[in-house]
């Protein structure tokens, strides 16, 4: 009937019809689509209804009591028994832990690190006036800081978020450790450390001063990174001098695959990618995480992500993702071309 | 002879250093450096701090979970005096 329609003479029923027909064509098209999709296809194209009030997070604190054998660690507090606790440091873990928790179920689907809802487990006042925080592969770890340039790695939820991500990078890209996937892996953990942070605290791209772990370094001026001007976290600083974090590609610096050379710049060359996150995210306003946090979801859960991608790589997929969720030539797709060309990649 | 505990690494890269005089014979410190060898690893930590020990010229990265009870207290004090490293 509607073939006939589509030859018929007379050119406004054509027309319609031949509309008809495309439409028919698209929405059979979206159903097999959407029917075939994954649960975080689906959660990155908005079809997931936020899950508020399904808790299913499971987690537990340790106290490490300043040494550094975490399986002398004692239990402070777990999600079964929700232990009353005096340490500011469990406190805030806990805080962190269920904002990054929260972060990743109800926007993506995700439930835990490996998204079958694995245990989270946090270790805090590790070691002797430890200035650091480190994820060693199955928990989070965080020290106490020296008191005079760092306090408590556990003062800032964007660490927390920053740490747990490494287990969720593991479990999806995996990314190699060193050189360009190293800051890569090192920038995802960042730019969903900083998300999770800004969703916390209420914050849209206008608002968020994008500085990661400010509350960490002592001193009002003092950050442990900037997203929004790589290289200005901290400046002249009395005992570490300038950050030395570039923002765009030219400055990338060549640093040996040591462990004195942080594995090729990961900390370092970091910078690069997360500006071009901050421009993207920036350029398409609003909260971060409802438009350029879905595409970057989508890229560090592609399967094509490969373990050594480059910043071109993940520049290309954050292109494509962007395009396949808002449209070829959408303001979106637009804003992460802008972001990368910005940081110079 | 002197002996210095550098670490590195982190959430930021900071190089931190402490540097002390011992009395070890030659044979005494490679014996030491030679228990407090890291095992070999195949996992990197993420933001993981990292330890080294400079004697003279040599320089071996460490595992300082593997120190033997003698020299519990010169690592302890080692660790404690560490400051970065302009």
């Amino acid at each position: 009937m509607l073939n006939k329609l589509m030859e018929s003479g007379n050119k406004k029923i054509a027309d319609l019809a031949i509309n008809s027909n495309f439409r028919s064509f698209r929405f059979r098209n979206d159903r097999i689509f959407f029917h075939k999709a994954s649960v975080q296809e689906r959660a990155i194209f908005g079809l997931i209804a936020k899950q508020a009030g399904k808790d299913t997070m499971q987690m537990e604190v340790y106290d490490c009591r300043q040494k550094t054998n975490l399986a002398g660690a004692t239990l402070l507090w777990d999600t079964k028994n929700n232990q009353k606790i005096t340490s500011v440091a469990g406190k805030n873990v806990i805080k962190g832990g269920k904002a990054s928790w929260d972060f990743y179920w109800q926007l993506f689907g995700r439930n835990s690190i490996d998204n079958k809802g694995l245990l989270i487990k946090q270790y805090v006042h590790y070691d002797r006036g430890m200035d650091n925080a480190f994820w060693d592969g199955r928990r989070m770890v965080y020290g106490d800081g020296d008191g005079s340039v760092f306090t408590s790695f556990t003062s800032d939820i964007d660490i927390i978020g920053h740490e747990l991500t490494h287990g969720v990078t593991e479990n999806e890209a995996n990314l190699d450790y060193e050189n360009q996937a190293g800051a890569l892996n090192e920038s995802f953990s960042d730019i969903f450390g900083i998300m999770i942070k800004q969703r916390f605290n209420n914050q849209d791209v206008k608002k968020s001063n994008w500085l990661i772990g400010e509350r960490v370094m002592i001193g009002p001026k003092y950050a442990l990174r900037s997203m929004k001007a790589p290289g200005t976290g901290y400046i002249n600083h009395p005992e570490l001098g300038d950050d030395p974090q570039p923002a765009t590609m030219e400055k990338y610096q060549n640093l040996p695959i040591t462990q004195s050379g942080d594995w090729g710049g990961v900390h370092i060359n970091s910078g690069i990618p997360n500006f071009a996150f901050y421009v993207a995210a920036y350029n398409i306003g609003g909260y971060a995480w409802d438009k350029a946090g879905r595409i970057w979801y989508a890229v560090l859960t592609d399967t094509s992500l490969a373990h050594s991608a480059s910043f071109t790589d993940v520049k290309n997929l954050t292109i494509v993702h962007a395009e396949k969720i808002f449209g070829i030539g959408s303001n979106e797709a637009k804003a992460v071309k802008q972001g990368w060309a910005e940081a110079k990649v | 002879m002197k002996i210095k505990l550098i670490r590195t690494g982190g959430f930021i890269p900071v190089t931190k250093a402490a540097e002390t005089e011992v009395n070890l014979t030659d044979k005494e410190l490679s014996r030491l450096l030679e228990i407090i060898q890291p095992d070999p690893a195949d996992y990197r930590i993420k933001d993981g701090n990292y330890y080294e020990l400079n004697v003279g010229s040599r320089s071996e990265a460490v595992d300082l979970a593997k120190v033997p009870d003698e020299y519990r207290a010169l690592f302890d004090k080692l660790k404690s005096d560490l400051r970065i490293v302009k």
